[in-house]
C-alpha cells in the first residue's frame, strides 16, 4: 500500500523578516501509484508572488499525473514502451496547465500598486507575467510496475531502495555560483527538465525536497544517510512525521535560514518488511561516516 | 489519501525532542570557505616564515569567532614553492583546524598554485559541501616573483567561476613581491596590501583574513531596501567593494614602525 506525506515550513531568515514561505508542498497515495511534490517560488524581486506560482506547480503536477494515471494499465504500458516520449508529454502539460493557473489568478489579482511599487514603469514592462509566479518543481512518482521523477530547477530526489541503498537518480550539473536556476517561468522550460525512470529496482520510498533541506547539509554522503534514517521510520510513518517536522524546522533555523520542504512517498508493506535491513543499514552508514571524518583531519 | 500543505508551520518549533531519531544527524551551518595560498620558496626562509607561522596559529582563533554566530568557517591552505601541496586534503572546519608549522625552500611555482587552485574550486572537489552559501574568500601571500609561467595558472583560475564570484585578497611581502601582479590576481588594487616588516606582516595578515571573512560570510541575499532577493553579482560587487574599502582603511591605522624584512632581518 502507497502512503506519504508533505511539510514545507518557512525558513528563518524570511521569518526575521516576516516573509512568506514561497516553498510549497503536496503528495498523493492512491492504489496505483502515489506521487510526492514539492516546489520552491524563487523569491527574488521581480518573481514576487513565487509562493502562489510554487502552490501552482504543486496543483498542476498532480492534476497531470492523475490525469494521465486515469487509465492506469494503458499509462503503463504506453509509459514502459517509451518513457522519455511519455515524460515529455506529462513536462509539456504541466507547463501548459501551471500558465493556465497563473495567468487565471492575475486576472483575478490584478497587479496592486504596492507590488508594482519596487520597480519603475519602464523596468516593470520588461518582466513577463509569469515570472511573477517563478517557482522551481520536483516530483517523484512510484507506481505499481516502475517509478520515475522530474525535476526543473534546483532541489532534490532521493530514491530509497529495498536494501536501504541511496541515490540521488537525477544528476546535478556542476553548479557555478553565478547559474540561473532553471525555473517553470522560463520560456524554454520544457527544455529544462532532468528526469529519472526505474524500471526494474525495487524501490522502498521517493523523497523530494527544496534545496533549504540538501544546504543544511555538509556532505552528500550526511545527506542520503538521512533519508535512510527516514526510511527507517517509515513503518510507523504518522508518530514519525511530527519529529520530522521539528527536525526540519531545526534545519532551517540552525542551518542554511531558506524554507525547507519534504514530500514523501513510499510502499508500507516494503517499509515494514524491511525494517531490520533499514536499521543494519543505518548503523553502517554511522560507522562509515565516522571514519570518513577521522580520514579527514588525517594529514 | 491525499494531502497538500502549503507553508504549514509546527506548533512548538523548538521543543527538540531528545529521541528524535534525526536527533543524532548534524545539521551544518552556513559555510565558507577561505583558501590561503601561501608562498613557501626558498626566499621566505627564516623571520618571514617564522612570524607568518605564529601569525597563523594566532588568526585560528580570531577567525573561528567569526564564524561563532552563524557560519562554518572552514580553510584550505595550499603552499607553493618548487612544488605545490594543500595543507589537508579538503576544507577543514575551523573548529578542527590545526595550524602545521610550514618549511620554506625552493622556486616559487605561482602559476601551478594557481592552476591547482582552479581545479580544486570546484563543485566536484574543494567545494562539493551543501551547505556551502558564501563565494570562497581567496588570500594569496608572497614576497617575491613567480618563477613560472604564472599567466597560463591566472588564465585557468580566471575561468573558473568561484573565483570570478570569490573575495581576493594579496599580501606582498618585502621589498621584492610585485604588486601589480597581485592586482592582476585580485583584480583590484584596492584588495592588494604590502608587509615590509614582522609586526606589519602579522597585522595585515589578521586586517586581510578577519575582514575578508566578516564579509565573506554576511549575508547580502536580500536587499535591506526592497526586502527582494539580489543576484549573485550583486553580492559579489557589493562585498567586494566592502572588502576594498574597509582593508584600506585598516591599513592606513597601521602604524608599526619596526626594522624591514629587507634591512633588518
Amino acid at each position: 500500500m502507497f502512503k506519504g506525506f508533505s511539510n514545507s515550513v518557512r525558513g528563518a531568515s524570511h521569518e526575521k523578516r516576516n516573509l512568506v514561505c514561497q516553498d510549497s508542498s503536496a503528495y498523493k497515495a492512491c492504489d496505483n501509484y502515489a506521487i510526492a511534490v514539492v516546489a520552491d517560488g524563487h523569491g527574488s524581486k521581480k518573481h514576487f508572488r513565487s509562493h502562489i506560482g510554487s502552490k501552482a506547480a504543486v496543483d498542476a503536477i498532480i492534476e497531470t499525473i492523475d490525469k494521465f494515471y486515469s487509465d492506469p494499465d494503458r499509462f503503463e504500458e504506453c509509459f514502459q514502451k517509451n518513457h522519455k516520449f511519455v515524460l515529455q508529454n506529462i513536462e509539456k502539460q504541466i507547463i501548459s496547465l501551471w500558465n493556465d493557473k497563473v495567468l487565471a489568478h492575475i486576472a483575478e489579482n490584478p497587479v496592486t500598486r504596492e507590488e508594482k511599487s519596487d520597480f519603475t514603469n519602464e523596468e516593470f514592462k520588461k518582466i513577463p507575467v509569469e515570472s511573477y509566479y517563478g517557482s522551481t518543481l520536483i516530483a517523484a512518482v512510484m507506481g505499481r510496475k516502475f517509478s520515475f521523477g522530474f525535476q526543473l530547477g534546483d532541489g532534490s530526489l532521493v530514491a530509497v531502495f529495498e536494501d536501504g541503498h541511496t541515490i540521488m537518480p537525477i544528476g546535478d550539473d556542476e553548479s557555478a555560483p553565478a547559474n540561473i536556476t532553471a525555473s517553470i517561468c522560463n520560456a524554454n522550460a520544457s527544455r529544462m527538465f532532468n528526469s529519472f525512470y526505474e524500471p526494474e529496482k525495487k524501490i522502498l520510498a521517493l523523497l523530494c525536497s527544496t534545496d533549504g533541506l540538501y544546504t543544511s547539509f555538509g556532505s552528500d554522503r550526511d545527506f542520503l544517510d538521512y533519508h535512510t534514517i527516514i526510511a527507517g521510520q517509515l513503518h510507523n510513518a504518522e508518530a514519525f512525521e511530527p519529529s520530522l517536522v521539528k527536525n526540519i524546522t531545526k534545519r532551517t533555523h540552525f542551518g542554511t535560514e531558506d524554507d525547507i520542504s519534504l514530500s514523501c512517498v513510499f510502499d508500507e508493506k516494503l517499509a515494514t518488511e524491511k525494517l531490520e535491513v533499514l536499521q543494519k543499514a543505518i548503523e553502517k552508514n554511522k560507522e562509515k561516516a565516522a571514519a570518513r571524518k577521522a580520514k579527514l583531519l588525517n594529514r | 489519501m491525499s494531502n497538500n500543505r502549503e507553508n504549514t508551520k509546527p506548533a512548538s518549533a523548538f521543543d527538540f525532542d531528545d529521541d528524535d531519531p534525526l536527533g543524532a544527524t548534524e545539521v551544518s551551518k552556513k559555510s565558507l570557505v577561505i583558501f590561503f595560498l601561501i608562498d613557501t620558496s626558498g626566499s621566505m626562509k627564516g623571520k618571514k616564515m617564522g612570524e607568518l607561522n605564529t601569525v597563523m596559529e594566532e588568526l585560528i582563533p580570531e577567525i573561528r569567532r567569526v564564524g561563532e554566530a552563524d557560519t562554518d568557517v572552514k580553510l584550505a591552505v595550499l603552499t607553493f614553492a618548487t612544488d605545490v601541496k594543500w595543507m589537508y586534503s579538503a576544507p577543514i572546519s575551523i573548529e578542527e583546524f590545526s595550524w602545521a608549522k610550514l618549511n620554506a625552500d625552493g622556486v616559487t611555482s605561482m602559476g601551478a598554485a594557481f592552476s591547482e587552485l582552479s581545479a580544486r574550486m570546484s563543485r566536484n572537489s574543494f567545494l562539493n559541501s551543501p551547505s556551502l552559501s558564501f563565494a570562497p574568500v581567496i588570500f594569496l601571500m608572497t614576497d617575491g616573483y613567480p618563477s613560472d609561467d604564472y599567466k597560463v595558472g591566472l588564465k585557468a583560475l580566471q575561468a573558473n567561476s568561484w573565483y570570478k564570484f570569490g573575495l581576493k585578497a594579496a599580501l606582498g611581502i618585502g621589498n621584492e613581491a610585485n604588486d601589480e601582479m597581485l592586482a592582476e590576481f585580485t583584480g583590484t588594487k584596492d584588495t592588494v596590501v604590502h608587509a615590509y616588516s614582522g609586526s606589519q606582516l602579522a597585522n595585515m595578515i589578521k586586517i586581510v583574513a578577519v575582514t575578508a571573512s566578516q564579509i565573506g560570510s554576511k549575508s547580502m541575499t536580500l536587499s535591506e531596501e526592497t526586502d527582494r532577493e539580489l543576484t549573485e553579482e550583486d553580492v559579489l560587487t557589493a562585498k567586494q567593494k566592502l572588502l576594498g574599502e574597509q582593508i584600506q582603511g585598516l591599513v592606513n591605522q597601521d602604524d608599526s614602525n619596526d626594522v624591514s624584512f629587507d634591512t633588518g632581518w
